[in-house]
């Protein structure tokens, strides 16, 4: 019964996840059509891409559970990715 | 052990479980070698557009306003829903469900199918401009980095279509999920890496 349970919390976790990588993805758009300076909007726009690439990591690949190197490994990518691209277009 | 990742025989951690295996990297590791190649192509292309960008700024203003940022918005729900399938097929799957998780992946891929007819269809309307890869700088990195990206979508469709069809005859168990994991983490890295493709290129 427990490990049933815990089954459908992680079906929740997926399905809770997929819908904050929706807003996160319309709340980009939404900043892009309100943010006047592009600086700002930049710095907005990639710290959703780390907050979407850590969902798609953690919970669609399941490197929550996975041994840390290799998660923060990939977790690196998208915070190091938006790092070197902000550092292109801001300085 | 390399990078934390143990071959385990432990039977007990992970017969009759629901659940993924903690610390147990999913899929084979080759995948994740793989995965972690395309990701640095990928890292050099990425940061190559925004180099550029800064190089030709007005030219890349100007090549953003041609292209449909709505497609592009299409686009990343399509992929994002496409891999919450395939994250739910994958739950499915540390049930037994192989004929379930099959059916899960069959929507995966039908959603898929509007990225791809989307990005077809960009295509075609740019081209109906008289706008192709050799326009200029900005449309030839569109085009290669887009294009690229789409033959990976294209070739997950086909691991997907081959994971769909050994999880539907069975081929999987809760003790043998690996290739089903390497498909979908495959699949997810695609996901990924338009999360980062998007706003470079369609919103920034």
């Amino acid at each position: 019964m427990n490990k049933e349970k815990t089954g459908k919390e992680i079906m929740t976790t997926t399905v809770f996840s997929w819908l904050l990588l929706i807003i996160l993805t319309f709340v980009a758009v939404y900043l892009s059509n309100f943010i006047d300076s592009r600086d700002v909007f930049i710095s907005c726009a990639l710290i959703l891409v780390f907050f979407k690439g850590q969902q798609i990591i953690d919970i669609f690949m399941e490197l929550k559970h996975a041994p840390k190197r290799w998660r923060l490994l990939l977790l690196s990518y998208v915070i190091l990715m938006p790092l070197i691209i902000a550092s292109i277009y801001l300085f | 052990m390399l990078l934390g990742y143990t071959l385990t025989n432990n039977a007990s951690a992970i017969e009759s479980h629901h659940l993924p295996v903690k610390n147990r990297l999913p899929g084979d590791l080759a995948m994740w070698f793989f995965i972690l190649a395309e990701l640095t192509v990928f890292a050099l292309f990425f940061i190559g557009f925004a180099i550029s960008e800064q190089q030709n700024l007005v030219m890349f203003s100007q090549g953003k306003a041609k292209l449909h940022q709505t497609a592009g918005l299409i686009n990343t729900i399509a992929l994002i829903t496409s891999s919450f399938f395939v994250a739910l097929a994958l739950n499915v799957m540390h049930k037994g469900r192989g004929r379930q998780a099959s059916f899960l992946l069959i929507i995966a891929k039908l959603v898929a199918c509007i990225y791809i007819a989307v990005k077809i269809s960009e295509y075609l309307l740019l081209f109906e401009q008289g706008i192709d890869i050799e326009t200029n700088t900005f449309f030839t990195l569109y085009f290669l980095i887009t294009a690229f990206h789409l033959m990976h979508v294209l070739l997950g469709m086909v691991i997907l279509a081959y994971v769909n069809h050994s999880a539907f005859k069975g081929k999987y168990s809760t003790n043998n999920l690996s290739g089903f994991e390497s498909g979908a983490s495959y699949w997810h890295m695609v996901d990924l890496l338009w999360i980062i493709l998007f706003p470079l290129i369609y919103v920034i």
